[in-house]
């Protein structure tokens, strides 16, 4: 596990609501899946951190959630996106994408003289 | 907006844990089974399968450990486990906590009841826009605050700037004419002004203008303003009331609106439920209107200040007016700096209205108000010591907890949430305690007859000061405790069996104080009950046993002077002849009911010294009365009933013959009255018609009041028109029974058609006006009981604890072949060295408490000797009782058993 970055708390939040957006309805075994494979299994997600994140996500009103049943009929719960969720995601990736142009501007090497 | 909805969220999560938590557990086990089956389809054993998914998810346990904290809010949890915990700490020592409770319950109590008058009598403000504007303009000779003359309103309505107006304001009680029978309605009547300085709406059609207020009311008669909760009584809170014509007292007058609801008027105490024009005095008081006098003084002045002006102000500007008002007030000369000389104009806050009960209980409820303040102190002295008794036979739990990792502030927030718990007992039984104890005071301070209409619900500002004085009392009961506890050491305590570390440090402190509070209360009571007694005691110039007395009100048949006075005296001569009266006399108000009658006597000496008097009380009495009221003629004759027919002739009291004739004999001397004061320009010849010659002296009698020194009284017999349609009668008979039957057949007989009245003894009147001091003494010596009773535990606690906690020592010690005795007096020398230090700090608070107390003492000096002697007196001896009973203990302490203790 040591060459994988672990996830840290607010990222773990945008990452759930992107992945909301793009999948649609999913359980918290499938999120974490799903953030494990787009990361292309670089980023270790102890799954068990999932959940309190989930519910602080439902607790502010950005996703809702309901039981239903899994493809292979076990009983999960689903989560779904909010519009409020949405709202949330666009704020969020947009800052994000703010945050690491400029860290990428500072660290790439001879963009200081141009 | 999102954080606070999450909050929201997480505090109603502590409360629906239990399921959230059973769901999440679901979740998880969907979660693992999903994890397992991928695991096995990836190939994997089933075994292995979990065992990944497991370590995968990171501990189920740790999970939900995490997921809970996010749930609720773990502070928050924390706290309302401690609170359980100090619940069931309690509840396992009932007899500690009720002792605790009931302590603070007495405390809290006692101070709720005597806010709660406070309130109702000094604090509570005039339900008016910005009452701090208004202001009230006095007339006052100390306690004695009478009110304005009507010229002297208008004169300083003239002359004052600072105010954007001024309104007169009386009470009065009206005959309401319904459905022909009579009935007395409490009211007011108030200038025309009235309402524009009140700012007052109505709440229900239209106030009074100065179009209103002037004789007969304008073109359609008087127009009539009803209070709220009287019309809401008497009009079922009928729109309908508009219109409706009134007949009051003979006059007809027409409804316009209704007060604002919780208006009872600016005089507190008297309800105003029918408020009429200031105009309508001139039907009240007809045939003498008191409007346009210059010697009546009734009205309760009030003014709203300019925006910028404040009381100083006002103040500055009467005293820069005053000169010029007195002179328009009273051109003559005869009142202002005659009969009223002694009394002075003044301006001060009209925030709370006036209050006549202000001016006789302010000082008194001041006292109280520390008074209660000390004994709360005591008991929460009392209950810290109880706290801390069960801080210190806890100290291995608190060790122990402490060693598992609590952190200190946890075991502080503990006791304190005990003691919390604790004052909120008290709070509970405080404003029960308080609201019953108000009741019965309002009861006690009632007027014979009716109590006074105070508002002794609990309101807002009340409950809100009986939470606050729960909470200070919850942090001083608290505090040292929870210090302690905190500062535990875990090693030695463990190791350790019993309960260890002695209250000594606390003790030294605690004891001293309580004695020195018990001392200041005993003292105050002492003081207040000597008073008291004394005002009892001392001669009153009247004799009490088998004196009855009844106030007869004949002005429903609007008799002449003339024809009162006459069936005055013929009530007094049926009395005189019924079997079983002693004696019988009429009087023109009856004796110590703080009434007050003055009047311009002089006399010219052998060397034509003139010794003129305008503040001599003139008192027509029948040949009966000296008789009667038992006052004594010490020098020459009372009055026969040939008296009348003859030269006028007189009785001055001791202290009026002395005044008249000093280092002379009075009898057979004379006394002028009325026409020009002789001193004024030393030549006028005394009037032959107004003089009467001394035939005797009487003892002095406190006539107006029993707290103040007796007046000059001039008795002299009735002439045939001194008396009006209010006197009173008096009957000395050695039976209550018969002097009342008699008093009524006497009425019935002159008077068939009069209310009969109620018929007093003596000593109602002397209860009555002692009702102040009744109260005062009653809970002074209640709150002084108290007091010994707490400290006389708090020392037996803490003397028992340490014998207790010292029974190895005392074993030794006698093993040792120390005596008995000795032990004895260790621990009786050891409690007395604590009361004693309390005793002088208490003294000194006690001479402080004096101070406060001079204005209320009759007789006695506030800083008596004897009765400092007596409280130290009894305090020692308490102090000795309570110690006895520990000290014996430890005598009978067995050697053997004691050292085999360990």
């Amino acid at each position: 596990m040591g060459d994988k970055a672990d996830v840290w708390q607010g990222t773990l939040a945008l990452m759930v609501l992107k992945t909301l957006e793009t999948m649609g309805p999913l359980h918290g075994y499938g999120i974490a899946r799903r953030i494990e494979q787009t990361s292309r299994d670089l980023l270790a997600v102890n799954y068990g951190t999932l959940y309190p994140a989930l519910l602080k996500l439902e607790q502010e009103g950005y996703i809702t959630s309901e039981w239903g049943q899994s493809d292979n009929n076990r009983r999960a719960k689903y989560y779904k996106l909010t519009r409020a969720g949405r709202r949330q995601l666009a704020r969020e990736a947009r800052e994000w994408e703010q945050t690491t142009a400029i860290l990428a501007r500072f660290l790439s090497p001879g963009e200081e003289s141009s | 907006m999102r954080n606070l909805r999450a909050w929201f969220l997480r505090l109603f999560g502590v409360f629906s844990k239990e399921s959230r938590n059973r769901e999440l557990a679901a979740e998880l086990e969907g979660h693992l089974q999903m994890h397992i089956d991928d695991n096995v389809r990836a190939g994997m054993t089933r075994e292995e399968a979990r065992r990944q998914a497991l370590i995968k998810l990171g501990g189920v346990e740790q999970t939900m450990e995490n997921y809970r904290d996010r749930l609720g809010v773990p502070a928050l949890e924390s706290l309302l486990q401690d609170l359980r915990y100090a619940l069931r700490m309690l509840r396992k020592n009932p007899a500690f906590t009720a002792a605790a409770m009931l302590t603070l319950a007495l405390g809290i109590g006692a101070n709720a009841a005597i806010f709660t008058l406070t309130y109702a009598v000094i604090l509570k403000s005039l339900p008016v826009p910005h009452p701090g504007q208004l202001v009230r303009y006095t007339f006052r000779q100390g306690a004695m605050d009478i009110g304005l003359s009507g010229p002297a309103y208008e004169a300083l309505r003239r002359h004052e700037t600072v105010n954007t107006d001024l309104l007169a304001w009386s009470d009065a009680e009206f005959a309401l004419q319904e459905n022909g029978a009579v009935t007395r309605v409490s009211g007011a009547m108030i200038t025309g002004s009235g309402f524009r300085v009140l700012e007052l709406r109505p709440y229900l059609g239209r106030v009074f203008g100065d179009q209103d207020d002037v004789t007969s009311g304008g073109p359609s008669g008087y127009q009539a303003l009803l209070g709220y909760d009287y019309w809401k009584q008497h009009f079922q809170g009928s729109q309908a009331v508009l219109g409706q014509a009134l007949t009051v007292n003979g006059r007809v007058g027409t409804v316009i609106g209704v007060l604002p609801p919780g208006f009872d008027g600016l005089i507190a105490g008297m309800r105003a439920d029918l408020v009429l024009p200031l105009a309508f005095e001139e039907v009240l008081h007809a045939p003498q209107p008191m409007r346009r006098h210059d010697g009546s003084f009734w009205l309760t002045v009030m003014g709203r200040l300019k925006p910028g002006e404040s009381v100083q102000t006002a103040q500055a500007n009467l005293r820069a007016t005053e000169a010029t008002v007195r002179e328009e007030a009273d051109p003559s000369h005869h009142f202002l700096s005659g009969f009223f000389a002694p009394f002075h104009f003044g301006v001060e806050s009209g925030r709370t209205g006036r209050s006549l009960m202000k001016v006789v209980y302010q000082e008194p409820l001041v006292v109280l108000e520390v008074l209660v303040g000390l004994l709360l102190l005591l008991c929460c002295a009392n209950t810290a010591l109880l706290v801390l008794a069960r801080v210190s036979s806890r100290t291995r739990e608190f060790a122990l907890r402490s060693a598992l990792g609590a952190p200190r502030a946890r075991l502080f927030r503990q006791v304190l949430l005990e003691v919390g718990l604790l004052a909120a007992g008290g709070l509970g039984g405080g404003i029960c305690l308080g609201w019953v104890g108000a009741q019965k005071l309002v009861a006690m301070l009632a007027s014979i007859g009716e109590p006074p209409p105070l508002d002794v619900t609990p309101r807002a500002a009340i409950i809100a000061f009986t939470a606050s004085i729960s909470l200070l009392s919850a942090l001083v009961a608290g505090l040292w405790p929870a210090l302690r506890a905190v500062r535990v050491a875990p090693g030695p305590s463990l190791k350790q069996g019993g309960p260890v570390s002695s209250s000594k440090g606390l003790g030294r402190w605690m004891v001293p104080a309580q004695v020195a509070v018990s001392v200041t209360l005993l003292f105050a009571a002492s003081l207040l009950g000597r008073s008291f007694l004394k005002l009892l005691l001392e001669n009153s110039g009247f004799r009490a046993d088998g004196l009855m007395l009844a106030n007869v009100d004949l002005r429903a048949n609007k008799p002449t002077n003339v024809v009162a006075t006459q069936s005055a005296q013929r009530m007094v001569e049926a009395l005189e002849s019924t079997p079983g009266v002693e004696a019988a006399t009429v009087l023109s108000y009856p004796p110590i009911s703080d009434s007050w009658s003055a009047s311009h006597y002089y006399s010219v000496g052998e060397h034509g010294a003139v010794h003129s008097d305008m503040q001599t009380w003139p008192e027509p009495v029948s040949p009966g009365y000296f008789a009667a009221m038992g006052t004594r003629i010490v020098e020459g004759r009372g009055f026969t009933r040939s008296d009348a027919n003859s030269d006028p002739v007189c009785v001055p009291s001791a202290s009026a013959a002395a005044y008249y004739f000093p280092r002379e004999d009075a009898l057979g001397k004379f006394i002028y009255s009325g026409g020009e004061d002789p001193s004024l320009d030393g030549k006028t010849k005394p009037d032959p018609k107004n003089t009467c010659r001394v035939i005797g002296v009487a003892e002095d009698a406190r006539y107006h009041s029993l707290r103040e020194a007796p007046p000059r009284i001039l008795y002299r017999p009735i002439v045939r028109d001194d008396l009006g349609a209010e006197f009173c009668l008096a009957v000395r008979s050695g039976n209550a029974d018969i002097a009342a039957a008699a008093i009524r057949a006497a009425l019935r007989r002159v008077t068939p058609t009069a209310v009969l009245p109620a018929i007093l003894s003596f000593r109602d009147l002397v209860n009555h006006q002692l009702r102040r001091e009744r109260v005062l003494v009653a809970l002074s010596a209640c709150f002084a009981a108290i007091a010994l009773l707490l400290t006389a535990l708090g020392l037996y606690a803490l003397l028992a604890r340490d014998v207790l906690l010292r029974t190895r020592e005392m074993g030794v010690r006698l093993a040792l072949g120390a005596q008995p005795g000795e032990a004895l007096r260790m621990v009786i020398w050891q409690g007395l060295r604590l009361v004693l230090v309390g005793i002088v700090i208490g003294l000194v608070a006690a001479l402080a408490m004096a101070r406060l107390l001079g204005g209320l003492l009759f007789g006695i000096r506030p800083t008596d000797p004897f009765t400092l002697a007596a409280v130290a007196g009894v305090l020692l001896s308490v102090a000795l009782a309570a110690s006895v009973i520990p000290g014996r203990r430890a005598t009978k302490v067995d050697p053997m058993v004691a050292l085999r203790y360990e």
